[in-house]
């Protein structure tokens, strides 16, 4: 019997040792934590209609056949992943090939540990012009083929696709542009309530203050992002008030960093910012927080409060209504937004954001796919597929934005047109400045952000940890 | 589907495989002693097989198979001969030939064309790898080579023959002046010929001088051949997975943020002067703070206690529960004074090797202890050791939601702020606070029923153990009585009644302890299964000899089993403080290190993958692994001594 019991062990050892070697050797790319289920029946129900534009160019002969792309990218919620994950898939389905979008929480870390390990995806959807920058000097990204660089500077502003060339080369293709300056609220409550949509800074402050005397919960904020973005909306409300106050110049400064001409963080007027922000945040019973803290409440649990009327306004980027319940209403009857208001009237900032598809690998399909993604067909595709996804109502707002000039406006809702105009003719447009700031830098802001949100330190001492990490 | 059977494949192929080998090289050294030329001419056979199939698979030769399968033949041949001819100037003959003709094979067909891989961005060229020999540079390095030889037959005590050692080292001087030193990619056969030749023929003749070994050798090698076999594989894996990344991070932590440029030790510098890494500006506020003095207050009272116990009995100093708890408990109030006020990453790790472990042995140990011999014992641990099952992340996704605060106007979902508040609630409505108090009051006479019980007994212990119990209870009553107790406080503005919530992830300092529970949650389990297997094993007749001399009982837990399983208590330590110190896990889940919580690990991922600083990141990689290294080797010591 022990000679049995030996022969199991070392068949035990051998199996244990055999899995690791597999394991090790299976060159499956490591699936990020969290995946993304596609919505099955919003492909079903589109197929039909986009398929025919997208076969149309696809040859007898396919080369793409038989192949495989993997996509991962920030975009995790149901409706966004499951939207962008559906307009590939008519791309792949056409081709008779596999695209398959990974969405993740952390991303910004993640794609750091991919590159790093070299194990990037095919690929990438960077959110931060930096990030793009950095890659793209350190020889990770793909130049895109000529005919696509040219498709992508003739068909996006260029404020936008400029953002994804790199010394003259173009790596990233702007498919979506978010419109950060604006707030969500319900205009029947207001109405029922008797508040007016401020147009001016003060009026702001005014309402809010008139908001806490009335009883009412003026403000939804919450900036944890679950993983190292943490602190990000504060930056987003930081950028948009250094427009507001001080104007484009002084922001190009800010981006720009002490040590290359500009303005650090320590400057009095960022301080200034840090300071009117947690000013008009932490007004006793001025704010609700879903999560306890403003620090500790994740950015996507505002949306049901802001619906069901607990709080009355939410300032976050078009892309927020991927958030709202699918049977959300929206306009005058449901939830609508309003312009950040500017501080005089003269000046109206924009502020906008968005996403950059890059290719980390030379293979033809991976640029067939990047190409796919230039065009006007997949803008219109996702944004079919997106409305579907939030509710497929005529007024539905999908919480996509598309920055191509080409594509089919009418698919948009009036309201949503009006962001793309708001986006297009913006006298003062300025991209998300710390998506453009050195990673390090971006990073601390968003670490210092949200001890400062917390009340842990004040705005000199926040401002002046973030300095210490410009290059 | 595929992907499982393939993977199926894969798994069964890689056992049988691996078995084979495994048992094949046992076999071989089997055979070693009993049939000597059996054995040598596998060997040779193997070699031949080994080396041509190497050489093919480096593009160092052209055509594979037919080449392979001749060498083969003729290694087996040579082998053979080696193993059973005895006269020595035919294995000197054989050898040479042998390896003069196996050399030939390779130098005729080394491969003499550039190979292009890939094409693009991705291509890549492949040179021949036949040399340009260069007669000076050989020479030179032939005549090191034999000088080499001559040295260490010289050291190694003149005892074998000169002619092996020569032949063997200054082949290998050959093998570099040939094929280490000059530039390869010509393609002259001659030299490809020459080179291979001389180096096949030195070798064979090296392998000519030696010996058929007698009996006493021959067990020798079937005995020393064991434990190679058996750590190669193990080895192989330490070096890929553990040796080389270790050297390579060592390496990274001495260059910039992208790996690029040599910056010296600029990247340890930043770490220790990085306030939010190391902070202790404010040491002075240590001792402002009351729980330095309250801590300092209840070490000096159960030192004093101990210390009258213990001259009563004759002894310098009592250790027993009723003495020893103010003594912990003290260094417990004075530690975290000390670590809430100095701030930063490492001092938060200390805290945390500190409290996780000391707490998780002492509970592991209290549960093993009161535990043993009970009815229910083994029920009671499984339920204990369950969270072990669960990882680290589960564990902190599991208690992200125990501490989840929700605003003061909706109904607290999370378990222990939901408590809270209702005591809140309690402690603010009149019935409520008396039926409190009194059933707090009932509990406080019962337990002085207990502590004079104790004192008329004369034991002091259960005495003393009332009385301590009983301090908090009557603080809760006084709380529930006076200022109010709970989550629930009246909005001086308005004069409503709301609830206050607290914030167990982000309220600083002491959020760090509500991380900290969640480890000590998951390792007392393990503390437990240790310690209850060492008090099992300490014999019986100790325990019965204690109690004959009139041990009390507890006198025999801290005089008899204390001592007995000390080491056992050394090993958990030391274990402990390892997972501890590398704590990442918890940390990224429940707060991504923000709110002043962060670890060297989470704050290592952060400056490598999030500020993308690999400089930095190795540079807290090695902190880390240096801190740990005198523990894990501490820690070998003693397991090795144990075993001796």
């Amino acid at each position: 019997m022990l000679m049995r019991r030996k022969v199991f062990s070392y068949g035990a050892f051998l199996l244990a040792f055999a899995m690791i070697a597999a394991a090790c050797g299976d060159s499956e790319p490591a699936a990020p934590p969290e995946t993304v289920v596609v919505t099955e029946t919003s492909i079903v129900t589109e197929t039909s209609v986009v398929t025919s534009i997208v076969t149309e160019t696809v040859v007898a002969e396919n080369p793409l056949a038989g192949t495989t792309v993997t996509v991962f990218g920030p975009e995790s919620s149901d409706t966004e992943a499951g939207a962008f994950q559906a307009a590939l898939d008519l791309f792949a389905a056409a081709n008779d090939m596999t695209i398959s979008y990974t969405g993740a929480r952390d991303f910004s870390d993640q794609i750091n540990v991919q590159v790093a390990g070299g194990n990037p995806p095919d690929i990438g959807i960077l959110p931060q012009p930096g990030k793009l920058a950095d890659f793209a000097r350190s020889g990770d990204l793909v130049a895109l083929p000529d005919a696509v660089t040219d498709l992508v500077q003739s068909t996006t502003p260029e404020g936008l696709w400029s953002l994804g060339n790199v010394d003259g080369v173009q790596y990233g293709i702007p498919t979506k542009a978010d419109l950060k300056s604006l707030v969500w609220y319900r205009p029947a409550l207001f109405t029922e309530k008797g508040y007016a949509v401020p147009t001016s800074w003060d009026e702001l402050n005014t309402l809010t203050d008139t908001m806490i005397a009335n009883g009412d919960t003026p403000w939804c904020v919450g900036i944890d992002s679950g993983g190292g973005a943490t602190g990000w909306p504060f930056t987003d409300w930081t950028e948009d008030l250094m427009l507001r106050f001080h104007g484009g110049d002084v922001y190009d400064q800010w981006v720009m960093g002490p040590n290359n001409g500009g303005i650090g963080f320590a400057d009095d007027r960022v301080v200034q910012v840090f300071d009117a922000i947690r000013n008009l945040w932490d007004k006793p019973s001025g704010t609700y927080a879903a999560g306890g803290t403003i620090a500790t409440t994740l950015f996507g649990d505002n949306a049901p409060p802001l619906e069901d009327g607990t709080c009355l306004m939410h300032r976050q980027a078009n892309f927020f209504a991927s958030f709202f319940p699918a049977e959300t209403v929206y306009g005058p009857e449901g939830v609508d937004v309003f312009y950040f208001p500017p501080v005089t009237a003269d000046i109206q900032p924009v502020l906008g954001g968005g996403v950059f598809p890059v290719a980390f690998q030379d293979r033809p399909e991976v640029l067939a796919v990047m190409e796919y993604m230039a065009t006007s067909d997949y803008a219109n595709a996702r944004q079919r597929l997106q409305k579907l996804a939030n509710g497929g109502a005529a007024d539905t707002v999908s919480g996509f934005l598309s920055p191509h000039l080409e594509a089919d406006k009418s698919l948009w809702t009036p309201l949503e047109q009006s962001f793309l105009d708001i986006l297009a003719k913006a006298e003062l447009f300025r991209f998300d400045g710390s998506d453009n700031m050195p990673t390090p830098v971006n990073a601390e802001f968003w670490r210092s952000a949200t001890a400062f949100v917390n009340g842990d330190i004040d705005a000199a001492t926040a401002t002046a940890n973030i300095d210490a990490n410009w290059p | 589907m595929d992907r499982v059977i393939s993977t199926l494949i894969g798994v069964i192929a890689a056992v049988v495989g691996s078995g084979i080998i495994f048992i094949g090289a046992n076999k071989l050294f089997d055979v070693a002693p009993r049939r000597w030329s059996w054995f040598t001419s596998l060997l040779g056979g193997l070699t031949g097989l080994f080396v041509f199939a190497i050489l093919w698979a480096n593009r160092v030769i052209a055509s594979p198979v037919i080449w392979t399968l001749v060498a083969t033949i003729i290694g087996t041949g040579v082998g053979y001969l080696l193993g059973s001819l005895t006269d020595t100037r035919a294995r000197l003959v054989v050898g040479a030939a042998g390896g003069a003709v196996l050399g030939l094979i390779v130098g005729l067909n080394m491969r003499d064309v550039i190979l292009v891989f890939g094409e693009g961005n991705n291509q890549f060229q492949v040179g021949t790898p036949i040399p340009n020999i260069n007669y000076g540079e050989l020479a030179l390095w032939t005549a090191i080579g034999l000088a080499v030889g001559a040295a260490i037959w010289a050291v190694r005590g003149r005892s074998k023959p000169i002619a092996r050692s020569l032949a063997l080292w200054g082949t290998i001087g050959w093998a570099i002046g040939a094929f280490g030193m000059p530039d390869l990619n010509t393609a002259s056969r001659e030299n490809a010929i020459l080179g291979a030749t001389v180096l096949g023929l030195g070798l064979g003749a090296a392998a000519g001088l030696g010996t058929v070994p007698d009996a006493i050798r021959l067990r020798r090698i079937e005995t020393g051949s064991r434990k190679y076999i058996f750590l190669t594989p193990a080895l192989f894996f330490i070096a890929a997975s553990l040796v080389v990344p270790t050297i390579r991070t060592f390496w990274l932590s001495f260059l910039d943020g992208r790996g690029e440029e040599a910056v010296g030790f600029a990247n340890y510098s930043s770490v220790f002067t990085d306030a939010n890494i190391i902070d202790v500006s404010n040491w002075t506020g240590i001792f402002g703070s009351r729980m330095f003095i309250g801590g300092l207050i209840v070490i000096a009272l159960g030192v004093i206690l101990a210390k009258l116990a213990g001259t009563r009995r004759g002894d310098a100093f009592e250790f027993g529960p009723g003495t020893m708890t103010p003594v912990v408990l003290g260094v417990f109030l004075v530690s975290f004074a000390v670590f809430a006020t100095l701030r930063g990453t490492i001092i938060n790790n200390l805290w945390w090797v500190f409290t996780v472990t000391s707490v998780a042995t002492a509970l592991g140990l209290a549960v093993a202890v009161l535990a043993d011999r009970s009815k229910r014992e083994n029920l009671a641990k499984s339920i204990i050791f369950m969270p072990m099952a669960i990882s680290f992340v589960g564990a902190g996704i599991i208690w992200r939601f125990m501490y989840i605060a929700r605003p003061p106007q909706r109904e607290q979902t999370g378990v222990l702020n939901s408590l809270w508040v209702w005591l809140g609630q309690v402690s603010n409505s009149g019935t409520g606070k008396t039926v409190a108090a009194a059933v707090l009051l009932l509990l406080i006479l019962g337990l002085a029923y207990f502590g004079f019980a104790g004192y008329r007994d004369g034991n002091r212990g259960m005495a003393i153990g009332s009385a301590v119990t009983a301090l908090p209870l009557a603080w809760l009553i006084y709380k529930f009585l006076g200022p109010g107790l709970g989550g629930f406080a009246v909005v001086e503005a308005t004069g409503n009644i709301q609830s206050q919530p607290i914030q167990f992830t982000s309220e600083r300092p002491f959020n760090n302890i509500w991380l900290m529970v969640v480890l000590i949650w998951i390792q007392t389990g393990f503390t437990m299964v240790i310690f209850s297997a060492a008090i099992k094993a300490v014999p019986g007749e100790l325990i019965e000899a204690a109690h004959v001399d009139g041990a009390t009982e507890s006198q025999t837990f801290w005089r008899v089993t204390i001592p007995q399983i000390a080491p056992t208590i050394g090993v958990v330590v030391t274990t402990l403080v390892v997972t501890v110190m590398k704590v990442f896990d918890i940390v990224r889940v429940m707060t991504a290190g923000n709110f002043d919580t962060n670890v060297i690990a989470n704050e290592m991922y952060d400056k490598a993958f999030t500020e993308f600083n690999f400089g930095v990141g190795s540079a807290l990689a090695m902190i880390l692994f240096l801190a740990i290294l005198p523990i894990m080797y501490y820690n070998i010591r003693r397991m090795q001594k144990a075993a001796v």
